[in-house]
């Protein structure tokens, strides 16, 4: 257990006209780098503001999320170069092709091999054949793929994914997923994936399921039972 | 339906009123309808001045003037013809008084004078005017009352003129007949007509005028009798145009060829606003497509919703144009007195409806695009490649029409044109070029200048259009600030440069024997001394002035009075060939002219054209053989009509001399006496130029700061507005840039590189545009030659790449408002 995110007593609530909402309450979870997990959950549960908590990106109402680095503890901003994102969206930029949309973070950073790297990647993601295409000519799973290959390609040390899969068909869900799980795991990035669909759940290393407040580790029969 | 469609377009108008595209919206409509109202209004106020001043200010019913007198044949022909002639002289000459000397317009008129309206006279400064029934006795003078401060003298005292002295015995204050100098400031005396007889001024120096009362058919009749006998000479009459009526409608066309700047102008912001604008448009139209609405239905809406948005301004745009049109009024004062201001609702309805036409040409591209959307079509995604052609089109078309409409200088408008659609180019060539050559050479690097070229150039239609946008107006601004700074500058440095402190524009050959023995004995240096004798064009091709060309022009007004014809054997040092051949020595066809190139090409004239000259009440045909142009650095008296030497022994007629020379401080005394001796001796000094000089720079100046802040508020809308239409894409960017782990502060950073770029390509293309437009417009239009002032222009180059770079980082500071937050909320 070297480094990892850890959330400690996390709680998060919100007003809402004259009343006060709380999410969840007194939450932990460790996020350890070269691990996959996946937070499954009722819509309205919390999953994409506990995603933006672990990710900080947003501060908890009461609790602490830290980054811990051979026992010593730093706050999220520390490792904000070492975290990348997955969106449901896709979000690549449309003027550029895929190749220099995978280019993008390495080209900012003042990589010198930033075209080399970012075409190695989109063969990873099965796509070299694709690098000079927009993101208008590419389908919905494709450009998820080279979305999986940009948030690669600077080797974050963590992931996050919200609904990576959400607007893609069953078959393209699971070509992507097993890009998603591959890479991570060969780029030793922790991937944290907040999903409803429990098959691209099953992929993941730990499953947690975020209901009425409460985080708990599922077991896989649970989920085979759910998607009953 | 109808009225369902309108509620509709007034509520979405009202929800979309506080959106940042429908602000930047009115306010380009705002301003343009604001000073083409105003141009308007003013306008007409003063069309109606000349017309109400033609009337009550020509002392006749129809006026006949020329320099010299008729001869009794044509007197007794326009007596027979009217019912009654008065006749007027009028002489420019020197008064001069204890040392002190002024030059005025002197005018001779006799007992039988004024013929209409009244002459009103005061026996002193301070007293009430008089109507008089006739002017002076002879021995007598009125002067006016400026005359009278300048020459520090008193009714009661002598006054010299020449070897003759006269008695001032009232202050002139109002001559029913000053339309004609309606435009003049020259100071004003007068005398009886048989004290300028005894004055014995060459005949040719002055103007007679015939104030002539006449029904409507005498009118004509004389009309049609002045073409035949009389062509030389100017007619006016109650019905007619007023004399500064064209130097108006000039005006008035100068300001509407600017006015092609600001349509320019607007249609890039339009052009901007309406990427934002076609998006929500197409959406909002997709969507009551898919709920059941009919597609005309949706256009309905759009369209009145654009009507709206111009007719709730009107009010505001109105109030305010009203403001501006009474500020102008009173500025132009000084040149049409007693206009007045009166609002006039007819003429402003009319350009509102011409300026909305136009605009309505602007948005085309979005009702365009409304026609050809669906609901399918916000599924699958679309391009606007059509659309955003179709904007450049409307763009480019309005511009020829607003130039067509205003050009009255074809030389000027095209330069103009060419000024601008090459800084276009320059700005186009340098955004693609430079991106492209930037991009390539920081290939090989990486970091924040090469990822900000790489976006840029990945990104290089919509970043030239801002570039464009921005160009443009730093281009005109500063083009109008430089022609500003520089005519002044340039002006009064060349003339001491090169043509001595004192210039001579008439003096007789016996005058200027004169000065020549005067200026050796004084040790006074003569610099240039070029003859002529006066001409007046009458036909083109056998075709009269108003049947050769109907449009007003510079040229066209100069030709209206009698011009200085000058003869060389050999091509004067001043002046360059342009095109044909200029006459050999030995020649002996001496019916030939050059012609300067700019009245060539403002008239529309070409080698063989034949022109007809009147010359002493004779008329000469001349052929065009060549053209020429100034050429600077040889002293700046130049000619626009030159014939051969051979020509002058062929035509009977006074021959004149115009010619500069230069005067030691100690000097200036000597040339009371030498007005004395001469008086009509035309005659003005380096510090009266600079005087007049000034006058009217500060009267420029005035205008051309008012039309700046057009300009400057323009260019604002047009960077906000370029800002606005990519600023969901930037934020979309920024967004994307934090979640590889970045902060916002690498945000800021790139942002101030991408401006600093664009600000840079806009700056060098806007300075590139200026020169460009330097070269070719002051050498022809003002005879300057263009000397670029480097350390200006690297001040200015630096000046617009701070300005720029600050508004535009500071107005995109939104796109920076942008989280991974919004992009997984997406």
């Amino acid at each position: 257990m070297n480094n990892y995110i850890e959330l400690k007593n996390l709680s998060q609530s919100f007003a809402a006209s004259d009343e006060t909402i709380t999410l969840f309450k007194a939450l932990n979870m460790t996020i350890q780098q070269g691990t996959s997990y996946a937070i499954t959950g009722p819509s309205g549960a919390g999953k994409s503001s506990l995603l933006m908590l672990a990710s900080g990106l947003e501060n908890p109402s009461c609790g602490e999320v830290n980054y811990v680095e051979s026992n010593k503890r730093f706050s999220l901003d520390a490792i904000r170069d070492q975290i990348g994102f997955i969106f449901q969206q896709f979000h690549l930029l449309p003027e550029l092709t895929a190749l220099n949309n995978v280019a993008l973070p390495l080209k900012l950073r003042g990589d010198k091999q930033a075209i080399t790297k970012a075409a190695h990647w989109l063969e990873k993601v099965g796509l070299g054949h694709r690098k000079n295409h927009k993101p208008s000519q590419l389908s919905g799973g494709e450009q998820q793929r080279v979305a999986i290959a940009r948030a690669l390609v600077f080797e974050p040390k963590f992931i996050f994914a919200d609904e990576p899969t959400g607007n893609l068909d069953p078959k393209s869900a699971q070509e992507v997923a097993r890009h998603l799980i591959n890479c991570c795991k060969e780029n030793n990035a922790s991937l944290i994936i907040v999903t409803h669909s429990n098959e691209l759940a099953q992929h993941a290393e730990h499953v947690y399921q975020l209901a009425n407040g409460k985080l708990s580790q599922a077991l896989p029969f649970e989920l085979e039972a759910e998607a009953c | 339906m109808l009225v369902t469609n309108i509620k509709l377009a007034w509520q979405f108008y009202w929800q979309e009123y506080t959106s940042n595209h429908q602000r930047l919206l009115r306010w380009v409509h705002g301003l343009l309808l604001l000073f083409i109202v105003t141009l308007t209004l003013t306008s007409n106020s003063i069309q109606n001045y000349l017309a109400q001043n033609l009337n009550g200010l020509l002392g006749a019913d129809v006026v006949i003037s020329q320099k010299q007198a008729l001869n009794d044949t044509q007197f007794k022909s326009v007596n027979q013809i009217a019912s009654k002639v008065v006749v007027t002289q009028q002489i420019n000459t020197t008064f001069t008084h204890n040392g002190q000397y002024q030059q005025a317009q002197l005018k001779a008129v006799g007992s039988d004078y004024p013929l209409q309206g009244e002459l009103i006279s005061s026996t002193s400064l301070q007293s009430e005017g008089e109507v008089s029934k006739q002017g002076p006795e002879p021995g007598k003078i009125w002067l006016d009352a400026r005359l009278l401060a300048s020459l520090a003298i008193s009714p009661g005292e002598m006054l010299q003129i020449g070897n003759h002295s006269f008695r001032v015995e009232r202050v002139l204050q109002h001559e029913p007949d000053r339309l004609m100098e309606g435009h003049s400031v020259a100071m004003r005396a007068m005398i009886h007509q048989h004290d300028l007889a005894a004055l014995n001024f060459a005949d040719d120096l002055v103007q007679y005028r015939y104030l002539i009362a006449a029904n409507t058919q005498q009118r004509n009749t004389l009309i049609t009798w002045q073409k035949s006998h009389l062509p030389a000479a100017q007619l006016f009459h109650k019905q007619g145009e007023h004399p500064l009526a064209r130097f108006w409608q000039r005006t008035e066309n100068f300001m509407g060829l600017a006015s092609i700047i600001l349509f320019f102008m607007a249609a890039i912001a339009i052009e901007q606003l309406a990427q934002v604008q076609m998006r929500k448009e197409r959406y909002f139209s997709a969507l009551c497509m898919s709920l059941g609405a009919s597609k005309a239905s949706c256009i309905q809406i759009s369209l009145f919703k654009w009507f709206i948005g111009v007719l709730v301004l009107l009010p505001i745009v109105m109030v305010l144009a009203m403001a501006g049109h009474y500020c102008l009024v009173q500025f132009l004062t000084s040149t049409f007195t007693n206009l007045t201001w009166q609002w006039q609702l007819q003429p402003a309805l009319k350009s509102v409806a011409a300026v909305m036409f136009i605009f309505a040409i602007f948005q085309a591209p979005v009702w365009f695009a409304l026609i050809k959307n669906s609901v399918a079509k916000q599924f699958i995604g679309h391009s606007n490649t059509v659309n955003t052609g179709l904007s450049k089109v409307a763009s480019i078309l309005v511009l020829f029409i607003v130039a067509f409409i205003y050009s009255d200088n074809a030389l000027l408008t095209a330069m103009m044109l060419i000024a601008v659609l090459s800084t276009v180019a320059i700005m186009l060539l340098m955004s693609w070029g430079g991106l492209t050559f930037g991009e390539k050479v920081t290939s090989q690097f990486s970091g924040l200048v090469p990822f900000s070229l790489f976006m840029m150039k990945q990104r290089l239609v919509s970043k030239s259009t801002q570039i464009l946008g921005v160009g443009l107006c730093a281009f005109l601004l500063l083009f109008t600030l430089m022609l500003l700074r520089d005519l002044g500058q340039t002006m009064s440095m060349y003339q001491r440069q090169h043509d001595g402190n004192v210039f001579i524009s008439q003096a007789s050959s016996k005058q200027m024997g004169f000065i020549e023995n005067w200026a050796a004995k004084e040790g006074i240096k003569v610099r240039q001394v070029k003859p002529y004798l006066n001409a007046k064009l009458t036909h083109i091709n056998n075709l009269s002035l108003e049947e050769f060309s109907d449009k007003p022009s510079d040229s066209l007004a100069t030709f209206s009075h009698a011009i200085r014809l000058h003869w060389s054997e050999t091509v004067p040092s001043n002046n360059r060939i342009e095109s044909g051949k200029w006459w050999q020595k030995e020649t002996q066809n001496w019916q030939q002219v050059s012609v300067e190139q700019e009245v060539m090409t403002d008239l529309g004239l070409k080698l063989g054209d034949t022109l007809t000259f009147y010359i002493n009440q004779q008329a000469y045909d001349f052929t065009i053989s060549a053209s020429h142009a100034f050429k600077p650095g040889a002293g700046s008296i130049t000619f626009w009509v030159q014939m051969p030497e051979l020509a002058t022994q062929f035509i009977d007629a006074p021959h004149y001399t115009m010619a500069s020379i230069e005067l030691a401080d100690t000097q200036w005394q000597l040339l009371a006496p030498l007005w004395q001796q001469f008086p009509t001796l035309r005659m003005v000094s380096l510090k009266e130029i600079t005087a007049r000089f000034d006058k009217t720079l500060a009267m420029v100046t005035q205008v051309i700061a008012g039309f700046a802040v057009m300009i400057a508020l323009l260019a604002l809308v047009v960077i906000i507005a370029s800002i606005k239409a990519v600023e969901p894409k930037e934020q979309k960017k920024n967004s994307i840039i934090l979640s590889f782990g970045f902060t916002r502060k690498t945000c800021l950073q790139l942002n101030m590189i991408e401006w600093l770029v664009t600000a840079f390509i806009t700056a060098t293309g806007a300075i590139l545009g200026t020169y460009l437009a330097g070269q070719l417009i002051y050498k022809s239009q003002f005879s300057l030659n263009y000397v670029p002032d480097f350390i200006w222009l690297g001040m200015t180059l630096i000046s617009i790449l701070v300005v720029i770079t600050g508004i535009g980082v500071f107005m995109s500071r939104q796109n920076l408002n942008s989280s991974i937050r919004s992009l997984l909320s997406d």
